[in-house]
């Protein structure tokens, strides 16, 4: 990883240079926004095409590990805000088992999206769905790969 | 209200995500939001239990599709046997772990998800949503037995891992057979479609034995039991108790229902020969369960190797295919999960209070730990299997449904187990109760919360009470098994 | 909706390819003394059986099952590939938790080699 400091990674000797490197830096920097749209796009169209609550939430995962790797842990901490993460992973859950059983309360079995009394109640329940799911695995993914990127540096 | 059984699930679950965000604010939560979740969740099974019992199974589809498409929830009595285990030994292991287990937020969010997962698996008729809270639970079970500080916990915690995976993973490959044979993944219509298709064929067969292998990893029958007794040894004492009680438990009943509900009995009626293998697979774990337990010093690791053997013997009992070994391996399915359980509790509390992890350094413990040590002597011998102990129930199913359908060799194999089974379990209350150790160690009798000790107790209790209402038990069960199948 | 493993226009290939990676999978898990690489063969062997559903749901002159696509005509079986993308997630999670885990045995031990473990008289005692 490349970063702002002298970095000897898990005390195995290697000592990485503390320079960036300015190409990976400015493509980041550029490509990031248009993957993490990407990754919005891939996750509510699951239903008709390609895609679904997981696969759009490994790629935003996915550009904020790019970020990680290309600007160092200690640069993308100050501004990766792990308590709004922990409430996004915790929410998705509840906003998936909520949706679910609240579709008791309108009358139908449980999940039955139908019984809900709005317009195309399907679509949007799902995409409610995918969006939980979405937040979920983004930031339980960029969780672990936080938290093993510190045990790496003890 | 057949939503109660999505519900069963949801609540742990929805719980579980509670602890990590609601840690970064309040001190101590996690034990808190699992104990009222845990009551919750007895209350909901308990009136399901009592819904079934007097009103027939309950179904319910998720999401109102039809059932061949959809997934579908059932109860019915075996279920409900089940589900009532994992939620009262999920609350019985939290008087445990209030002081002895996890203190960490994410402890008890792994616990609920365990639950949760497990719960499902008792629950659900449709064979991949199996899988998933397989894994699920298995997930919970590899980071709940890694979350202790010993040197031991990782490796062990890898090793169950890596084994445990690879399990579940040949379960899937043997109902992917299922699917591309038949179609469907719901279980009523994947019974109907083998008939169709024939018992005999490649594609049963070749399901059947991934299947078993596959949940025969998880119930840990000998060879592939060897995550057991690391697991057992490195977990934290409360972990080891819950998971003693519920997790082989759960997927032994998993392979109970998958034999009952997709293979059915006529399977095993038209191959012989699988029966059979079955069957000598039991033997086998049963006898080499009880001589690896001979041979331990270490208590935790005697009383995994006990399971090996105990589980041979409810495995044994589904192979026979007959009505008494179905529900007689069922019974005993539960009354090991009851009795072993509070001995790992009981363990837990003389490991802590008396600083002894081997038989002999458990030499005395009488003294200290009186309630505990009694504990333990009771449950030693309902594992053994003496009446009216739970355990000798069991056993007495098995081997007289094995005699009944002219299986000696396992009849013999349950009463030897027994009788070894003898040997190193009176070993270890001998030297309860009439030896002596010199020196304390670092003995520290407060370290056993009067909610360790009791945990103990209460298993010792419930065993015996199970004992005496045993043929209760079996009249309950039986119109679950065979006949009338939702 | 009964379906039957049609051979198609690929013929064995897939499930044969699918059956080796499972034993190349489970041969790596064994045999290897890295743990690393025990975590890799266990990947191995769980994308052979992904490529097992994956082949299980062609259909000869399929199309893929597109809603937003005009046309009809025999689709591709979708369900398994649901079936697999539930699969996947699990093997992700399980993969983060065994690389934890490593890294946790590493930090402890100071080394990833089973060997050097058991010697060491840490876990696998049998």
């Amino acid at each position: 990883m490349s970063g702002d400091r002298q970095d000897d990674v898990a005390g195995t000797g290697v000592v990485l240079s503390g320079i960036d490197s300015p190409v990976v830096t400015a493509t980041v920097r550029l490509v990031t926004p248009f993957v993490l749209t990407f990754g919005l796009f891939t996750a509510f169209h699951g239903t008709s095409s390609v895609g679904g609550g997981f696969q759009g939430g490994v790629v935003v995962a996915a550009s904020i590990v790019l970020v990680l790797f290309s600007f160092g842990l200690d640069r993308t901490l100050r501004w990766l805000d792990t308590t709004a993460m922990t409430v996004l992973a915790v929410g998705g859950v509840l906003v998936f088992a909520g949706v679910a059983v609240a579709a008791i309360g309108f009358g139908g079995p449980y999940l039955d999206l139908s019984a809900y009394p709005v317009p195309k109640a399907v679509v949007y329940g799902v995409e409610l769905i995918e969006l939980g799911i979405g937040a979920t695995v983004a930031t339980a993914i960029v969780a672990m790969v936080v938290e093993v990127g510190r045990w790496g540096r003890r | 209200m057949s939503n109660a059984l999505p519900l069963l699930v949801t609540l742990p679950v929805a719980a579980a995500v509670l602890p990590p965000v609601l840690a970064r604010r309040f001190d101590g939560v996690g034990w808190p939001i699992a104990a009222a979740a845990s009551v919750a969740q007895v209350a909901l099974a308990a009136w399901v239990a009592w819904s079934v019992a007097a009103e027939g199974p309950m179904r319910l589809v998720v999401g109102g599709l039809p059932a061949t498409i959809g997934i579908e929830l059932a109860a019915d009595r075996l279920s409900v046997a089940f589900l009532l285990l994992v939620a009262l030994a999920g609350l019985w292991g939290l008087a445990y772990t209030r002081r002895g287990g996890p203190r960490s937020a994410t402890g008890y969010t792994l616990y609920l998800l365990l639950l949760a997962g497990l719960t499902g698996i008792c629950l659900t008729r449709d064979v991949f949503n199996l899988y998933v809270f397989l894994e699920v639970s298995g997930l919970s079970a590899y980071a709940l037995v890694a979350i202790g500080d010993d040197a031991d916990a990782a490796p062990a915690a890898l090793h169950y891992l890596l084994v445990g995976t690879v399990g579940a993973s040949l379960y899937l490959l043997g109902i992917g057979y299922l699917y591309l044979g038949t179609g469907t993944l719901n279980m009523a219509a994947l019974a109907e479609q083998l008939r169709t298709v024939g018992y005999d064929g490649r594609l049963a067969t070749a399901a059947f034995g991934l299947i078993v292998v596959g949940l025969g990893v998880k119930v840990a029958l000998f060879p592939v039991h060897t995550w057991k007794p690391d697991a057992y040894r490195a977990a934290p004492a409360g972990i080891t108790a819950v998971l003693a009680a519920l997790v082989s438990t759960v997927a032994a009943y998993a392979l109970l229902r998958l034999l009952l509900s997709v293979f059915t009995p006529a399977f095993f009626a038209a191959n012989p020969v699988l029966a059979g293998a079955l069957e000598a697979a039991a033997v086998v774990s049963i006898v080499a369960g009880t001589l690896l337990a001979l041979l331990q010093d270490d208590v935790r690791r005697m009383l995994a190797y006990s399971s090996v053997s105990q589980f041979g013997i409810a495995v044994g009992g589904f192979a026979l295919g007959t009505r008494l070994g179905l529900v007689g391996g069922a019974v005993h399915l539960l009354g090991h999960a009851v009795m072993k359980s509070g001995a790992f509790a009981a363990t837990g509390v003389v490991e802590a209070a008396y600083d002894a992890s081997t038989v002999d350094e458990f030499a005395g413990a009488a003294e200290r730990v009186p309630v505990t040590s009694g504990a333990f002597a009771v449950l030693a011998f309902g594992l053994v299997g003496l009446p009216p102990l739970v355990g000798f129930f069991g056993k007495w199913y098995v081997a007289l449904a094995s005699v009944r359908a002219g299986s000696w060799v396992l009849a013999a194999a349950v009463l030897a187990s027994t009788a070894l089974s003898l040997t190193y379990f009176a070993r270890v209350v001998q030297r309860l109760y009439f030896e002596r150790r010199d020196g304390d160690g670092r003995a520290d009798p407060s370290a056993a919360s009067p909610g360790m000790v009791a945990s103990g107790v209460l298993a010792a209790l419930v065993a015996l009470g199970l004992g005496l209402a045993s043929a209760t038990l079996v009249d309950l069960l039986l119109p679950a098994i065979g006949g009338g199948l939702p | 909706m009964g379906t039957a493993v049609t051979a198609g226009a690929l013929g064995w290939g897939p499930y044969v390819l699918a059956v080796g990676l499972v034993g190349l999978g489970l041969f790596v898990l064994v045999d290897d003394d890295n743990l690393v690489k025990k975590v890799v063969g266990l990947n191995l062997f769980q994308t052979g059986i992904y490529l097992f559903y994956v082949a299980g749901a062609f259909r000869v002159g399929g199309r893929s099952p597109l809603t937003v696509d005009p046309g009809g005509g025999p689709y591709v079986n979708p369900l398994p590939h649901v079936l697999v993308l539930t699969a996947i997630v699990v093997g992700v999670s399980v993969t983060a938790l065994a690389a934890a885990l490593v890294v946790r045995i590493h930090d402890e031990q100071g080394t990833v080699r089973a060997s050097e473990l058991r010697s060491a008289g840490v876990g696998d005692r049998e």
